[in-house]
């Protein structure tokens, strides 16, 4: 950047070259009024407050849009500016009544701090009094039409921050207003509920419905704090009034999501609140719930997990963790399992969803995590999006995806289902389920056949290629068509695609996991990357995105069954010897059982006693009918969670646990950023925050080395304990998160991983066979269900279903199914249906929808009334143990009517 | 077709074509009946199209095939000439006859008169509205003679929807000698040459736009047509669109070529131009058949198409930056600049763009040179300029002439203007955006600077007439009202700025405008036009700035006076004829009285607000009939007439109307001068019991009633009566009291003091020979006669003016027993202020008008007036009065013998009783007071009439006399003086609201009055006209519309 000098004000300040003079002045502490500017936004110069005047214009320059230039004369504020500057104000409040007295934006909004500050107390110009009606349509976001100063930020808001564009001008001259789609109720427009509109508007025209008469600027408390929903880890403020969260803003400085957030992270905190909350410990007495004080219930644990120890030996114990839970509680757990129980018996629920990830990264890279950071996608050439409908499950990295679409990107959807980043896309890959590993070798097969394959690349980085490129000849076009369903044209251009146009990145979710090959399905991934040269560099890599907030922190803490923290194998003496000498006792040497694995134990009746946190298998898992009965054969069950969940019903003892807004800690997100989640309010009721409560039953069972005064003194012998978090503190946490490795106090973070040699020394190309899934539909289930989640709800809903504005925007499951399927099966709209796998049936509404194609049908699993899980096949991928629940052989039947 | 590929390509397609099109030139009309080929040239632009041009069109065909003259007579279809106004125009080639408003039905009429018996079907001829004569040949109308076409020179000549007829007139030949023997720059040159400016309304020089646009990097770059023509009353772009399309195409390859790495061109066409979209798709299917679009143009290796962009009718998307992101599929909002689209236009990159008009010109300029373009026009404003000239004109429609030309010419040359002898007020010039240009700047230049100097823009051309009809807050309004509706609503000053403005104006003109609205007005529009963020909201102030800096006064009228001098803003006024009278008479309430039959009615009504009916029945230069809305169905109610009825028939039923007066007051009010003025004000008063003498320096009473106006016109008796009815309210009138000292009155113990002396001393030319005997001035002429006294008229009497006064003076002299009586004027008998009727019936009496001539010396003999030396005049240049001056013409001096010799060039007051200092004297030796309040800066002295404005009319002197009445009641009751006239105290005349009925407004000529034979007149001061009767009165009175009843 160059730099330029201008005078301003008859000041001589620098700039630099590509600034507008507002920049300048505002990189120069030259306050120039503003409304329709706002960072993060384009400037179209709309209001007209910032108009300056500068030499050798023959009018008055908006500010905002003037390119600064070396030598530019600028004035700020001469009498006619200031002249011009009040008209407008005077012109802005007389296009509407303005009342301040009810207004929710009183004393933040931009319009009374100017009018204040220039003095406006009358108004000379006839004030339009007509009064426009009200949107009230949407859940979340009330638009007052009133209040409307036309500034055009909500606009922009939509289209630049949520990448979304529904809100738009209508109509000219003084009828202008802004609406939403075709001049629809917000409701019934496309309108995603993510509210940027709320975050951009300067006055109060566009507000938090549901904060209504709940509190004004000046009274809220306000915390920085981590999203509590999917792995993206966006930073949000918290507005507190009495002990109570208000509303809630996206971060805009020094955060990835800018202050975007989706309608979760911006509107989905009431469950907080929410009455069901427990408040105190209760023991299962004559088989119902009683309310029992902590002594007694953490007692009563301490003794029954020692008397079970005792009965049958420390494997018939394990531990589930949760990826809810921060990085201090998921440590403090697996070494309270590790310690006190005497196993390996500890896993968490990425068991479900990214343990492919880590097994099949690991052994093609090294490290099973995210290579590349969430704000490099944007600058991508090609995208590759394969198993993730990532403006659903982590909107703001579908928000980077468009970015990067605007920016001119080729984007390659590969989804069975029609989901709204194929609007985007250049090519959709519309691929069978569970076909994904024929689909990529498909397209290194032409890569490697048409000479497009990184040469150099595969020759200093990587190792085995031969024997890969030998797996490819079982992948002519002819067999990929056959078994994915998708055109050789389409697949060799995807292949041509990928490969001309890089920096190209790969992101995949649990399409690519939640499959009984999930394991080669993620190596398929790696391959592609390493084959095209897209690893180590800016906006390339392979990309998981990761579903739950903190299932990054909870595997890196070890709530794994096979390492400590920081992937330290158990079954290596040396680090085993590490954590002894750290713990103070002797620990065991063979790995433990997996999720899926601790409960067919349980089934067995192997497995006598489960600690769970924050985990509500009885709904997550696959086959749930079996879940249930295999947590019914436990002799005890301690769960600890914020809600009675569908788990906690079995369970022996239920703690009260604090809320993400209740403590302090880490969360690791996606892209192994560190961040701080912060207490904002007090726990709820007799609640308690995890780290204290499993202190608490460590001590009482015994345990040494749980005498914490504060997260603060779990993270540091957190990063004494594991390398990669090495250089991560509090202290350090305060200027915004960390991306791990950071191995030294002065290491600023990776942003980028296997940038010169990869983790594991060379790329390892591996050789791959096409495996079907493993259940097909058959006569009796002739169709596939696939398995997912919705925008507007988390996992299995224990949080949103008890948010009062995302339950009414969706309040019910539904089955997804194409217009072909339902008529053969005589199904309409809004049906009534029963869909029967050989696991089990639900009953739910039919969604005819042309999204889902001919042969599969689609459900979420947020809904315990029609829990799609009793459905899945729990068949497992053999490496990492991760169920097949995107696959599976379902029939659907209309109810009787 | 094969592709033209080369200039003998092009050469033979004009070789072959251009011999069949030699006819429409051919204009000798002598060989219609045995010419080889007749083509009609039938006008299919919109305009004609709307008027019924196809079905013509097809009659024509009809006609021709049914006389079996297919073989010789070809129907043609041509686009517009820009002559809308008469269409459908259809024009008979050889001999050029052109015939307007054609219908389908007389096709056939003329295939057969014309084509076959060569006579002239005169019906459907061109009927000049300001000669009324009608003129066959379109070269000779003078609408068209005026003009110099270089845009729309084929307009109207060619089909558009053929491509050979184009080459035919050298069409596409510049295009092939710019790919073929000029370098690119070299194109930029020869442009930058010309002197080209952007004919879409900011004048930026064309060749430096493309220069910037060649000289920016980037491997794409775009040219643009910008035929987003969207100001009311603007069609110039359309009609070339329609009518020569291919200039257009041509046009914009040339550009492409010259500013290099274009390869895509838009033309932004609004989509209310279905006709242009077409005739413009159509021309560039052709260009492509013919290989001047497309890949590897003529094989040069120059690749350039055009893609037509259908505008969805917003006018903001004229914007150039609109206009680009609306090509971009977005919103056409403007986009602050900069950027600028030089840089980066639309998709961002580089671009040009031109509107039709500039396009078109550029094959000419490649063809002809750049010198020969600047050789056109004005230093720095090289070239033509079309205009479309509409509103209050003559004859309307698309006028091309050289830049700097004045706006008289345009205006009154070419346009005859402004219809029905009203008068030019001023032109709305630029649309919406642009200001008027008020009468006094007529001789104006219209160059851009000289334009946009004056406050106003070129725009793209709109040129609206406005006469003294048109309305100037009206006017702003309706523009306002335009670019509110238009604007983006983007940027605040122009979104809520116009608005407000709006409102304020609608304040205005319903009469609730307060004086510091005009400082609102005047701040808000420079804001607005500061700091909006595109040309919609700069410019939008602009009719409203101007017409405030050019036309304050109206504003005024309209605040302070509650007043519409144009009798438009209808919030303001009754009807039209009331709102204009002087005194507001109720017009539509007496006629409305009398055609009910109750002329009784009818006469209180008028007295009550007008003491003098009987006169100004006689007298009044009736401006209520100027502004009769009847005018538009046939003409005017005769208001003057009915008015003289009702007062005629009181006097003869012995009705009187003495108001009562309801309470004496003590106070004694003195005024000077018992003309209208000061009877008037006296009777006001009077009404009020105030105690009021008249002071009269004559014997007789009345003033100029009574010594100016002969008794031909006003009988003696007539005024007499109505002097009287003033003595019986109470009112002292003191004759042969001429006052010296205005003050002593005071002294006397008058509380107030009104002087209405009039302006009773006649104006000298100050030319030699005006010390002979038989030299008078007029008013001193008239006095002499009306008091009887002896004055030796001579035989051949000379009366030098053209006012009333003139006018009366060469009647009596004529009746005082001369033989010739010469009128001689400096300008041209309509611009002879006298009024309309009088001046005809002086040339009826056989009165010789001479115009255009003035008297240079008086010559005489033994003393006395022997001749006359006058010298011819010319008239160039317009003045402030909107009239033309007068020059002499050296040379042409001549003489007539004459033994007396009238001057009738004015008159002033004689303001000899005010003492040195006493009150103001102002231009003109008139005294100075308020015009609103008639207050002089001495306390209790008020003063009106003609003393304080110079010679005016009777109803505006009593008028005067009101305003001063209802001052001086303010005053002696210690009130604050007011501009609005309070007069009251009558009892409640009820006015039927009865609207007439289908049948009355049915076209219906005026009553006529019968005036006695002209030689019968001018034996005897007899009244010449003779009043309505009952029956005639009725009949006359049907006519009003009632106005005043419209909702």
């Amino acid at each position: 950047m160059n730099e330029i000098s201008l005078t301003i004000d008859g000041r001589q300040v620098k700039g630099e070259e590509g600034d507008t003079v507002l920049d300048v002045c505002k990189a120069n502490g030259i306050y120039v009024p503003t409304l329709c500017h706002k960072d993060g936004l384009s400037d179209v110069g709309a209001c007209r407050m910032c108009v300056v005047e500068i030499e050798r214009e023959r009018r008055v320059m908006p500010a905002c849009t003037y390119p600064a230039k070396d030598g530019l004369v600028v004035k700020t504020h001469t009498e006619r500016l200031e002249r011009y500057r009040r008209l407008i104000l005077e012109l802005i409040l007389s296009e509407h009544e303005h009342n301040c007295l009810v207004c929710e934006q009183n004393g933040n909004c931009e319009l009374q701090n100017l009018v204040y500050q220039y003095g406006i107390d009358k108004i000379s110009l006839p004030i339009n009094k007509l009064v426009e009606p009200i949107d009230d349509s949407s859940e979340v976001i009330l638009r007052d039409p009133n209040k409307c100063i036309l500034c055009g930020r909500c606009v922009r808001a939509c289209a630049e921050i949520a990448g979304q564009g529904i809100l738009s001008f209508a109509d000219r001259g003084s009828k202008t207003i802004i609406v939403a789609d075709l001049n629809w109720p917000l409701a019934q427009s496309g309108c995603v509920s993510c509210g940027a509109c709320i975050q951009a508007c300067p006055t109060g025209a566009l507000t938090e419905k549901l904060a209504r008469f709940q509190g004004r600027s000046w009274e809220f408390r306000k915390v920085q704090t981590t999203c509590p929903y999917c792995g993206v880890g966006c930073q949000i403020e918290l507005n507190i009034k009495d002990n109570r969260i208000v509303k809630i803003y996206g971060v805009e400085d020094g955060s990835d999501n800018k202050g975007n957030l989706c309608v979760k992270g911006r509107f989905g905190f009431d469950y907080v609140h929410h009455p069901d909350r427990l408040t105190t410990p209760l023991i299962k007495r004559n088989g119902k719930f009683e309310e029992a004080s902590w002594d007694e219930a953490l007692d009563l644990i301490a003794t029954r997990f020692k008397e079970l120890k005792d009965k049958y030996g420390s494997d018939a114990l394990a531990g589930l963790s949760s990826a809810k839970c921060t990085n201090e509680e998921n440590y403090l757990f697996q070494k309270f399992v590790r310690t006190c129980f005497g196993t390996n018996n500890v896993d968490h629920c990425a068991r479900l969803c990214h343990a492919p990830t880590v097994t099949g990264l690991v052994q093609t890279f090294g490290s099973g995590a995210m290579t590349n950071s969430i704000n490099e996608i944007g600058d991508a050439a090609c995208i590759l999006a394969i198993g993730t409908n990532t403006t659903e499950n982590h909107p703001v990295i579908g928000r980077e995806v468009k970015r990067a679409v605007d920016n001119g990107a080729k984007l390659i959807v590969a989804n069975p289902r029609e989901i709204n980043l194929c609007h985007f896309a250049s090519l959709w890959l519309q691929h069978k389920p569970g076909t994904d590993v024929a689909l990529l070798m498909g397209m290194m097969r032409v890569i490697v056949d048409e000479g497009l394959l990184d040469l150099v690349f595969i020759e200093e980085r990587c190792e085995n290629f031969d024997a890969f490129k030998q797996s490819l000849n079982d992948f002519d076009l002819d067999f990929v068509e056959s078994v994915t369903g998708v055109p050789r044209d389409n697949i060799a251009q995807a292949a041509r695609m990928f490969a001309v146009n890089s920096p190209a990145t790969i992101l995949y979710a649990m399409g690519i996991t939640q499959s009984s090959h999930g394991h080669d399905n993620v190596m398929a991934t790696a391959n592609l990357a390493m084959l095209t040269g897209n690893v180590g560099k800016r906006s390339t890599g392979v990309n998981p995105l990761r579903g739950q907030n903190n299932v990054q922190g909870a595997c890196d803490m070890g709530a794994l069954p096979n390492v400590y923290p920081g992937y330290q194998a158990v079954a290596d003496p040396a680090i085993r010897g590490k954590f002894e000498t750290a713990w103070g006792c002797s620990l065991p040497a063979s790995p433990g059982l997996t999720l899926i694995e601790m409960l067919e134990a349980a089934y067995r009746k192997e497995i006598k006693a489960l600690y769970l946190v924050g985990e509500n298998p009885a709904l997550s898992d696959p086959d749930i009918r079996h879940v249930w009965e295999s947590l019914a054969k436990l002799e005890f069950l301690v769960v600890q969670d914020i809600f009675l969940s569908e788990t906690a019903k079995f369970a022996h003892v239920v703690l009260p646990a604090a809320s993400f807004a209740e403590r302090d800690g880490t969360f690791t997100n996606t892209e192994r950023r560190v961040q701080r989640v912060r207490k904002a309010i007090k726990p709820i009721g007799d609640s308690r925050p995890d780290w204290w409560i499993i202190c608490q039953v460590a001590k009482r069972s015994g345990a040494k080395g749980f005498n914490y005064s504060h997260p603060f003194d779990v993270m540091e012998e957190i990063r004494h304990l594991t390398p990669s978090y090495g250089g991560i503190s509090y202290q350090r946490l305060e200027n915004g998160g960390l991306q791990w490795p950071c191995p030294t106090d002065d290491h600023p973070g990776t942003p980028i991983l296997h940038v010169n040699t990869f983790v594991r020394g060379k790329g390892r190309f591996v050789p791959l066979k096409y495996v079907p899934p493993a259940e097909l539909p058959d006569e009796n289930y002739p169709l596939i269900l696939t398995t997912g989640r919705s925008l507007y709800h988390f996992h299995t809903g224990t949080m949103t279903r008890k948010v009062v504005g995302l339950n009414n925007i969706e309040p019910e499951s539904t089955v997804e199914i194409n217009p072909r399927d339902a008529s053969q099966l005589g199904i309409t709209q809004d049906d009534k249906v029963k869909v029967s796998s050989r696991r089990g049936e639900v009953i739910t509404k039919a969604k005819v929808t042309e999204a889902s194609p001919p042969g599969v049908v689609f459900m979420t699993f947020h809904f315990a009334e029609s829990p799609a899980n009793i459905l899945t096949n729990p068949k497992l991928d053999p490496i990492s143990k991760i169920p097949e629940l995107k696959v599976c052989a379902v029939t659907v039947r209309p109810l009787m009517k | 077709m094969k592709k033209v590929d080369s200039l003998k390509a092009l050469d033979e397609i004009k070789g072959r074509v251009r011999p069949l099109l030699a006819v429409r030139e051919d204009l000798d009309y002598t060989k219609i009946k045995e010419a080889p080929q007749v083509d009609i040239l039938v006008c299919r632009g919109t305009g004609c199209t709307a008027a019924g041009s196809a079905e013509a069109e097809d009659a024509f065909r009809d006609a021709v095939k049914s006389n079996g003259l297919q073989s010789r007579v070809n129907v043609v279809k041509t686009g517009c000439r820009g002559f809308c106004e008469k269409g459908p125009n259809v024009i008979i080639t050889p001999s050029d006859v052109l015939y307007t408003e054609v219908r389908a039905e007389d096709a056939s009429e003329i295939v057969e008169r014309h084509l076959l018996n060569g006579e002239i079907v005169e019906r459907l001829l061109y009927k000049d509205p300001v000669t009324g004569k009608s003129i066959p040949f379109n070269h000779e109308i003078d609408f068209y003679k005026g003009q110099t076409r270089v845009v729309m020179h084929l307009n109207g000549l060619i089909d558009p929807w053929n491509i050979a007829e184009y080459i035919a007139y050298d069409g596409y030949r510049a295009l092939i000698k710019a790919l073929t023997e000029m370098r690119p720059e070299e194109v930029l040159g020869e442009v930058t040459k010309s002197g080209l400016r952007g004919r879409g309304g900011a004048g930026f020089p064309t060749g430096m736009k493309w220069g910037f646009v060649h000289s920016a990097a980037g491997e794409e770059k775009f040219v643009l047509c910008n035929g987003d023509e969207g100001d009311p009353g603007a069609f110039m772009n359309r009609s070339v669109l329609e009518g020569n399309p291919h200039s257009v195409i041509e046009g914009m390859a040339i550009g492409a070529y010259a500013i290099g790495n274009v390869r895509q061109g838009y033309a932004y066409v609004r989509a209310e131009y279905p006709l242009a979209n077409e005739t413009l798709s159509h021309a560039i299917h052709q260009a492509r058949e013919y290989g001047f679009l497309g890949e590897n143009i003529l094989g040069t290796g120059f690749s350039f198409d055009i893609d037509i962009f259908p505008g969805a009718g917003a006018f903001v998307c004229g914007e150039e930056t609109a206009l680009m992101v609306s090509i971009e599929g977005k919103r056409g909002n403007p986009q602050q600049r900069p950027p600028f689209p030089a840089n980066k236009g639309l998709f961002d990159k580089p671009s040009v763009l031109n509107n039709v008009e500039t396009w078109s010109n550029i094959p000419r300029i490649i063809l002809n040179g750049g010198d020969w373009y600047s050789s056109i026009g004005a230093k720095g404003n090289a070239g033509t300029k079309t205009f479309c000239l509409v509103g209050k004109i003559s004859r309307s429609g698309i006028a091309e002439v050289p830049l700097g030309s004045s706006l008289g010419y345009v205006v009154f040359d070419i346009g005859g203007g402004p219809p029905g002898g009203k008068r030019f007020k001023a032109v709305q010039i630029g649309g919406p955006s642009g200001g008027v240009i008020p009468l006094e700047h007529i001789n104006t230049p219209v160059d851009y600077e000289s334009v946009t100097g004056l406050g106003a823009i070129m725009g793209s051309g709109g040129l609206i007439v406005m006469d003294e009809d048109s309305c100037m807050v009206d006017m702003a309004r309706f523009f306002l009202q335009f670019t509110k509706d238009e604007s983006c609503g983007k940027c605040t000053p122009c979104r809520v700025g116009i608005p407000k403005m709006l409102e304020i104006l609608e304040r205005i003109s319903q009469g609730e405008g307060k004086m510091e609205d005009l400082d609102t007005l005047e701040e808000l529009a420079s804001m607005v036009a500061e700091a909006s963020l595109c040309g919609l909201g700069q410019t939008a102030p602009n009719p409203v700035l101007s017409t405030i800096r050019h036309f304050r006064e109206e504003y005024e009228a309209h605040i302070i006076d509650k007043k519409c001098p144009a009798t438009v803003c209808a919030a303001l006024f009754r009807a039209p004829c009331q709102h204009t009278c002087p005194v507001g008479l109720d017009c539509f309430g007496y006629a409305a009285l009398i055609k009910e039959g109750k002329s009784d009615e009818a006469y209180r009504l008028i007295k009550q607000k007008l003491p003098f009916p009987m006169v100004v029945g006689r007298v009044c230069h009736h401006p209520c009939e100027a502004k009769c809305r009847r005018a538009q169905v046939d003409e005017p109610v005769a208001i003057r007439h009915l008015k003289r009825f009702a007062a005629d028939w009181a006097l003869e039923h012995n009705v009187e109307y003495i108001p009562e007066i309801k309470e004496k007051r003590e106070e004694r009010v003195a005024i000077i001068g018992s003309g209208p003025a000061g009877l008037s004000a006296a009777w006001d008063l009077a009404i009020y019991g105030y105690q009021v003498t008249v002071f009269e320096a004559l014997p007789e009473a009345g003033g100029m009633l009574a010594v100016g106006i002969p008794e031909y016109r006003l009988p003696k008796d007539v005024l007499k009566k109505e002097v009287e009815d003033v003595r019986k309210l109470g009112v002292e009138i003191k004759q042969n009291s001429r006052i010296d000292d205005v003050t002593s009155l005071l002294k006397d113990g008058y509380k107030a003091i009104f002087i209405a002396i009039g302006a009773h001393e006649g104006a000298r030319m100050g030319i030699p020979g005006e010390d002979l005997e038989g030299v008078y001035e007029a008013i001193e002429f008239l006095r002499e006669v009306n008091l009887g006294k002896e004055v030796r008229v001579g035989k051949k009497v000379a009366v030098i003016g053209g006012g009333n006064t003139a006018v009366d003076s060469a009647r009596v002299a004529l009746r005082k027993g001369a033989d010739e009586v010469y009128i001689f004027y400096r300008r041209e008998k309509k611009d002879m202020p006298a009024i309309e009727e009088e001046v005809l019936s002086t040339e009826e009496e056989g009165v010789h008008l001479h115009c255009l001539t003035t008297p240079t010396k008086i010559l005489g003999d033994n003393g006395r007036v022997s001749e006359l030396e006058l010298v011819r005049m010319e008239l160039r240049e317009f003045d402030r009065s909107g009239r033309r001056t007068p020059y002499a013409i050296e040379g042409s001096e001549y003489k007539v013998a004459v033994d007396m010799v009238i001057e009738a060039i004015g008159q002033r007051p004689d303001t000899s009783l005010i003492k040195d200092g006493e009150l103001k004297i102002g231009r003109g030796g008139t005294i100075i007071a308020d015009p609103r309040t008639l207050a002089t800066e001495q306390k209790g002295i008020f003063a009106g009439g003609d003393a304080v404005t110079g010679a005016a009319t009777v109803v505006e002197a009593i008028a005067a006399g009101q305003r001063a009445a209802s001052s001086i009641r303010r005053w002696l009751q210690g009130k604050e003086l007011s501009p609005l006239v309070e007069r009251d105290g009558y009892e409640p005349i009820a006015i039927p609201s009865i609207l007439p009925t289908e049948e009355e407004t049915q076209e219906k000529a005026k009553v006529r009055i019968s005036e006695i034979e002209p030689k019968e007149r001018v034996a005897s001061f007899k009244q010449a006209v003779s009043g309505y009767s009952p029956e005639e009165a009725m009949e006359e009175a049907r006519r009003c519309l009632r106005c005043d009843l419209e909702v």
